[in-house]
């Protein structure tokens, strides 16, 4: 496309990694916001249209015939045809591919289903929140956020969650691998495949598809109530999944089904540290948890962009957009978006009071069929956490400033100091 | 002039439904997924009020919900 718009020289970089190790860039994304129709973002050798308010975010979400995920890649930059089908996962499909990829999976993921789950995720989360009460605090990622989503997952996949902290090992080099520097060599984990054939280009994505094909032909032998077994049915009908799709939904599962809700459960710890009396109102008033989740969930924005490619010639925000540009949909930026928000930069538990009126927040994308297929469990999984601190009245004090991922993709936080604080 | 408490009633396409249960969630009533195909489907007489129709239909990732016609 020729980028023609007088928008073109002001805009703010919001992609450069390393601008994220000290948080999301939100000063620049605001000034997103206030440029009048899309604004055209220098990439690489070209360049992407920035998608950076609630109601495009929203449109574009809703409108897969015109803005497809299958075509190029969904990150910033396209793939070549090998690797985009190598690592084509339900992320990076339409329908009717998406259809009959998501219905696979779609029935463990109901709101329903979700709910059988919810003792499992109670006794982890009382396990975990004991043993940081005992302890006085420490690294509220390592002792709580990380292992409480990722050890609900692997009960879910049936994965056995001795394995757990070797999965988060590798979910971290892959979040490594959404940025732009690496600290594995390429032949790590045994690989010996083209990085740019694996996903988030890193040979930890080898060693979760290798995990994956041992759990595939275990589950083969010995089927077993759980999701990798489903799963596995459905692969030995190639109709229904092939091999390829196959690995690729199980490592899909693992990352996404950990890592983001890491990432949730982390700035949220972060953001009631910050607000004591939030958490207090909360503490107050027990009924508000529900809102509080939501206020996390916003506030953390655990996925900060999606990209879609467009399929024909079309006009967005008033802006003209070509068949073949990309299109970034940063929910980190809808999701502070004033004209929806009201004091979208305050943390308030009860913004999402069912007796206030809302919106929706973006941190499961802007609605769609891409919808995130985890949002009912992680939503479980925060609004029991909340429920057992406030049961125990904890009260969280940050100790030591957050290391946060160098990554414009997931807004994650590496480690961060918590301790016990008296409730007033 | 429809208002909000009018009844409407809706319908599934169910070559776009992605299985995402919100429906049966919202109105356990109306909708039911079939938990082995993982296809929703109207299980009653499909009336609504609009005003919550439109909440489920708006809900619906896969945008297989509609509002098929008004009924006074």
């Amino acid at each position: 496309m020729a980028a023609t718009s007088a928008a073109v020289v002001d805009t703010p970089n919001v992609t450069e990694p390393s601008l994220y190790l000290e948080g999301i860039p939100h000063d620049r994304f605001t000034q997103l916001r206030a440029i009048p129709g899309l604004a055209w973002h220098p990439y690489e050798d070209g360049g992407f249209w920035a998608v950076t308010r609630h109601a495009e975010v929203r449109y574009v979400s809703r409108t897969p015939e015109q803005f497809s995920s299958a075509i190029g890649h969904t990150n910033l930059w396209d793939l070549e045809a090998d690797a985009l089908e190598a690592r084509r996962s339900l992320i990076d499909t339409d329908a009717p591919d998406h259809t009959r990829l998501r219905r696979l999976v779609a029935g463990a993921f109901t709101p329903k289903n979700i709910r059988r789950w919810e003792e499992t995720v109670r006794a982890i989360t009382i396990e975990l929140l004991d043993e940081f009460a005992a302890q006085g605090g420490g690294d509220w990622v390592e002792m709580v956020a990380a292992p409480l989503p990722i050890q609900v997952i692997l009960n879910m996949l049936g994965v056995p969650v001795e394995d757990a902290d070797y999965l988060v090992e590798l979910s971290n080099y892959l979040v490594e691998g959404t940025g732009d520097a690496q600290s594995i060599p390429p032949d790590a984990f045994g690989n010996t495949t083209e990085l740019r054939l694996l996903p988030f280009n890193s040979p930890a994505s080898h060693a979760l598809f290798e995990y994956g094909e041992g759990m595939r032909q275990q589950r083969q032998d010995d089927p077993q109530d759980d999701l990798v077994s489903h799963l596995v049915q459905a692969e030995s009908d190639d109709e229904r999944m092939s091999r390829s799709e196959y690995r690729n939904m199980f490592h899909l599962l693992v990352f996404a089904g950990n890592e983001t809700t890491r990432t949730a459960i982390s700035h949220g710890a972060l953001a009631l540290a910050a607000n004591p009396d939030e958490w207090q109102r909360v503490l107050d008033d027990p009924s508000m948890i529900e809102s509080a989740a939501e206020e996390i969930l916003r506030w953390a924005t655990p996925v900060m962009h999606m990209r879609r490619t467009v399929t024909a010639d079309t006009e967005l925000a008033g802006t003209h957009i070509a068949k073949g540009d990309k299109v970034v949909m940063w929910y980190a930026s809808a999701n502070r978006d004033e004209a929806v928000f009201e004091d979208a930069f305050r943390f308030d538990v009860g913004r999402f009071d069912a007796g206030r009126p809302n919106s929706d927040h973006f941190a499961f994308g802007g609605g769609g069929p891409h919808l995130c297929l985890g949002a009912f469990l992680a939503r479980l999984e925060v609004t029991v956490l909340l429920e057992e601190m406030a049961k125990r009245s904890i009260c969280l004090e940050q100790t030591s400033e957050p290391v946060r991922a160098r990554s414009n993709f997931v807004h994650g936080v590496l480690s961060v100091g918590m301790q016990l604080r008296t409730a007033q | 002039m429809a208002g909000g408490d009018d009844l409407v009633r809706v319908a599934v396409d169910r070559e776009l439904c992605i299985g995402g249960g919100i429906c049966e969630m919202l109105e356990p009533e109306v909708f039911e997924l079939d938990d082995d195909i993982v296809i929703s489907s109207v299980i009653s007489d499909g009336l609504l009020p609009r005003d919550r129709a439109d909440v489920v239909v708006d809900r619906c990732p896969g945008r297989a919900i509609s509002i098929v016609e008004g009924v006074s």
